[in-house]
């Protein structure tokens, strides 16, 4: 199912207006339209426009501050960089911090992953009583703002002994209202009725119907939403900086802590940053295939 | 294998304002394949479901064998059933979509290989026990969906128009290998479709179905000799039989000025209340009869299909103040003495091919 994907194909539309001839005679040969030149500029650009921050982060965190704060700025990276690495190590714990985000994320993305598509799957699929209304009240649930649910939820994780401890921050996110809604369009619209009653007229159990079928027709779904919670989880500040300390933080609430001072050391910070941020790449990578894919697949059975 | 009887088995949709399954009486013998005709949404596929567990019954009961079913679910009822769309599991080989039952079935695994080699042989499917059904063609697909209830072998086959989404030709084809897979396997099957063609060709008995309710079970023979309503009537052979309402006079019934003969007994039962009679004949009992004789029509379309030709006619209105509908007749003839467009053709109808029904309760005379 990954195969056919590639950046070009899905890109057709932007350049779609100006084909040139030479397009006209890929769209007549076959398959997909055949890329043009334009569309490969536009594409760098895109790409270029994406990566200069992340760029940007490598090499101020391979300067010194002075040197940041001269004009123009600098453009090429230091030797500095491993140098900044370790102060900003030494000055934060970004070794556990990395670690407890990994696992934090991680556990984070399997739970909701999981509850969401068992959740989304009764939604789309089963018949059950109150079907309607439960789902209006997990949808209104997404109205209500984080925020107003902190002090109430500080104070039972307090009572539960559970501040600057990573359940804290896991169990509150183990299950997401939109990763439920979002499963269940999905699979009310992609897995037909009658591969769910083929399987109930093999014998299968609904948990092995979910289990044998259900999960492989979501995995697409799945992926997406996968990478959605785990980039959420490991960007989220706000709530782990209130249940967690510097002791025992998280990447964020670690690089909060980081080159303060009367002058924030930028040089350190992003150094921190970057080392930050690299997790989150390889999740993207990993995933990010089995979504291009995804799409893919949905487009052709469509 | 067993028997499947349907009793009084009734299904009623929430909402719905008549049952869409009324009352359903059916026995089916041990072996027998038997075909649900009807027109769409006449109940067929919920008749099926019914007795595959994937609709409740509300009232009335299905038994398989002995047993009552009614209230088991699908997987402890031992039927299979093949899907309109096949219903195939996307993400499994032709190997594991043939062998999932049994997997779950806790049968062992050099058991489930040989039991879908075996399929596969009988289905010339050996050369795609690992591909993906989106790599298969729509004609392998049905013959997957059919190898995946083979393989179980269940006390009875539910088939759900497993060749609508064929082209014709292959419909033809696999229409016979169906019908000789299933002699083969003596395995009681009930098929449903909406093809009269398909129904007459294939079942031991016929049920044709309407708006729910039960109009005739019978052998295709009988159902074609002798249909119990004008909508079996109609709904048998093709071109469909000429039903034509008129008044009983004296030895028969007058259409467009002519007397059609009817049997006298039948003619007086048929017109006890309202003094018309309804009649059918089908397209190929027709034979010209010279001017003076025989029921004037109107020719306006000459069908020449080589081996036959159809004559598409107007049967006037009836000329004596008391009008009937003109009404549409098919006549079956043959090729190279077929009549011309515009030319008035007198037809009689052959000896003993003559069908007669009460025009009120629209049932056959007999
Ligand atoms: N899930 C449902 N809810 C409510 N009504 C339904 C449902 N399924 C079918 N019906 C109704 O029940 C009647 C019978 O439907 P059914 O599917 O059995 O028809 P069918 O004979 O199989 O027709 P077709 O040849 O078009 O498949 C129809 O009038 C249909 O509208
Ligand atoms: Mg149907």
């Amino acid at each position: 199912m990954t195969t056919l994907a590639s950046a070009p194909q899905e890109t057709v539309s932007v350049a779609g207006p100006v084909a040139t001839p030479r397009r006209r005679r890929g769209r007549r040969a076959g398959k997909v339209t055949a890329a043009g030149p334009l569309t490969y500029v536009l594409l760098g650009l895109t790409a270029l426009v994406s990566v200069f921050p992340l760029y940007w982060t490598a090499v101020a965190a391979s300067k010194t501050n002075a040197e940041l704060a001269g004009t123009p700025p600098p453009f090429l990276p230091d030797a500095d960089l491993f140098t900044n690495i370790g102060r900003a190590m030494e000055e934060a714990p970004i070794g556990l911090a990395i670690v407890n985000s990994v696992v934090v994320s991680s556990c984070i993305t399997v739970g909701t992953v999981l509850c969401s598509t068992l959740a989304g799957f009764a939604f789309a699929k089963l018949r059950f009583r109150g079907n309607g209304a439960l789902l209006a009240l997990v949808v209104g649930t997404m109205m209500v703002p984080t925020q107003l649910a902190i002090i109430p939820l500080f104070i039972l994780i307090a009572e539960l002994q559970w501040v600057d401890h990573l359940q804290a921050v896991v169990l509150p996110t183990l299950v997401s209202a939109f990763g439920v809604f979002f499963m269940r369009q999905f699979l009310s619209q992609a897995l037909p009725d009658e591969l769910l009653e083929a399987a109930r007229v093999d014998g299968a159990s609904t948990l092995r119907t979910f289990w044998s079928v259900v999960v492989p027709v979501a995995r697409p779904a799945m992926a997406v939403l996968a990478m959605l919670t785990f980039l959420t989880a490991w960007n989220d500040f706000f709530w782990p900086i209130i249940a967690l300390t510097t002791d025992n933080p998280t990447v964020q609430v670690a690089l909060a802590g980081l080159g303060g001072g009367y002058v924030p050391d930028t040089a350190v910070i992003m150094a921190g940053t970057l080392i930050g941020t690299l997790p989150v790449l390889v999740v993207f990578v990993v995933l990010g295939k089995q979504i291009v894919g995804g799409i893919m697949q949905g487009a052709v059975k469509g | 294998m067993a028997t499947v009887t349907f009793d009084s088995a009734t299904r009623m949709y929430p909402k719905a304002d008549r049952p869409a399954v009324d009352n359903l009486d059916l026995e089916i013998g041990d072996g027998e394949f038997l075909v649900l005709v009807g027109p769409s949404g006449c109940g067929k596929s919920t008749s099926l479901r019914m007795l595959a567990g994937l609709e409740e019954i509300d009232a009335g009961s299905i038994r398989i064998g002995d047993r009552d079913v009614s209230d088991a679910p699908p997987k402890d009822r031992d039927i299979a059933m093949v899907f309109q769309n096949y219903a195939l599991y996307p993400h499994m080989t032709v190997e594991q979509n043939m062998g999932f039952a049994l997997k779950i079935a806790g049968v062992a695994k050099d058991e489930i290989g040989r039991r879908v080699a075996e399929a596969a042989k009988i289905l010339d499917l050996e050369d795609y026990l690992l591909r993906r059904p989106k790599a298969l063609s729509g004609g392998q697909r049905q013959r997957v969906a059919m190898g995946r209830a083979i393989v179980r072998n269940p006390q009875v086959f539910l088939m759900d128009e497993p060749l609508s989404n064929l082209d014709a030709k292959l419909r033809v084809q696999t229409r016979t290998q169906i019908a000789a897979l299933q002699r083969r396997l003596a395995v009681t099957t009930v098929y449903v479709t909406h093809d009269q063609v398909e129904a007459m060709t294939m079942g031991d008995r016929v049920a044709v179905l309407r708006d729910g309710v039960l109009q005739q079970c019978d052998t295709p023979g009988a159902l074609y000799e002798r249909p119990a309503n004008t909508f079996v009537a109609g709904f048998i052979g093709s071109p469909a039989m000429n039903v034509v309402t008129g008044p009983a006079v004296d030895g028969g019934v007058r259409l467009a000025g002519a007397v059609l003969p009817v049997p006298r007994e039948k003619l007086a039962r048929a017109a006890a209340g309202t003094g018309r009679v309804t009649v059918g004949f089908r397209p190929e009992s027709l034979e010209t009869a010279p001017p003076g004789e025989g029921v004037p029509v109107v020719v306006n379309v000459v069908e020449q299909l080589g081996s036959d030709a159809f004559l598409y006619a107007t049967l006037g209105a009836d000329d004596d103040g008391d009008v009937l509908h003109t009404a549409d007749v098919v006549v079956r003839t043959e090729p190279r003495t077929a009549a011309a467009v515009g030319e008035t053709v007198h037809l009689r109808v052959r000896e003993d091919c003559l069908h007669v029904f009460d025009p009120v309760t629209q049932l056959r005379v007999d």
